[in-house]
């Protein structure tokens, strides 16, 4: 499974609303540890590694992403240079609360792209994630902020936004 | 494979036997995207997401070859009078 290839992807890549480290992403998260696709080496002798032990797969990482970060969201491209309309206007929305915004680039990374769409089960991005949980994409995000639903879901979020 | 409006409508209308429904290009001829709203009895008593995720279901043959879907509305018939 090529999620299971992945499993060194670290966290650093998030990007905070305002830094645009997320650059990084995509070369973090590529190969870093020799992955033995070869199907005669017997499992006692493949290279061992501590998140693959620990079951660390892309799948767990969006678990993490999404438990540690209040307000994640998957886009295209990074909040200050969004590389498709849609993930622009579920940035632009989001920054209306004055929260932070966690993101991380699918375009970088293939794998993560195809991780993302697994673990919540939605085909497109930008995807949304408040409070670990899968909010939807763009049309949702804008429906809830016009009807008061994102303004209510977001509020604690705000009054906690001093911590770091 | 370019997927048309009528593909669209087609699979919405075959698995969510639409009494509205509005397929709208929006792809000015460059990759396939598309507004819609739609209403269907399936939506009745569903929350917003999983109504959006029954029609990301409908349309799970196009999707991969859609570049863009906007779902403007999904409403079951007793929310959708024409307002707004």
């Amino acid at each position: 499974m090529a999620t299971r290839m992945f499993s060194n992807l670290v966290l650093r890549g998030i990007a905070q609303s305002r830094v645009s480290r997320s650059s990084m992403v995509g070369q973090g998260l590529t190969y870093s540890t020799r992955i033995s696709g070869d199907s005669d080496t017997h499992e006692d002798f493949q290279p061992t590694n501590k998140l693959k032990d620990s079951g660390i797969s892309i799948q767990d990482v969006v678990q993490q992403d999404v438990k540690e970060n209040p307000v994640m969201i998957y886009m295209k491209g990074i909040p200050d240079a969004p590389r498709c309309g849609f993930s622009a206007l579920a940035v632009k929305v989001l920054q209306q609360y004055g929260i932070p915004i966690s993101a991380r680039n699918i375009l970088e990374n293939p794998a993560l792209k195809e991780g993302v769409k697994a673990f919540s089960n939605w085909p497109t991005f930008p995807q949304v994630f408040i409070k670990g949980e899968f909010v939807g994409g763009s049309d949702i995000v804008l429906n809830m902020h016009q009807n008061g639903q994102l303004k209510e879901l977001l509020s604690d979020i705000k009054n906690a936004s001093a911590k770091p | 494979m370019a997927v048309t409006k009528d593909d669209v409508e087609a699979a919405l209308t075959s698995s969510l036997n639409p009494s509205h429904l509005q397929v709208i290009d929006t792809s000015r001829g460059c990759g396939a995207s598309f507004e819609l709203e739609i209403v269907s009895e399936k939506f009745e008593g569903k929350r917003l997401l999983e109504r959006h995720r029954l029609v990301n279901a409908a349309l799970a043959e196009q999707m991969p070859h859609i570049h863009a879907l906007s779902i403007k509305k999904a409403l079951p018939p007793s929310q959708s009078p024409a307002r707004s």
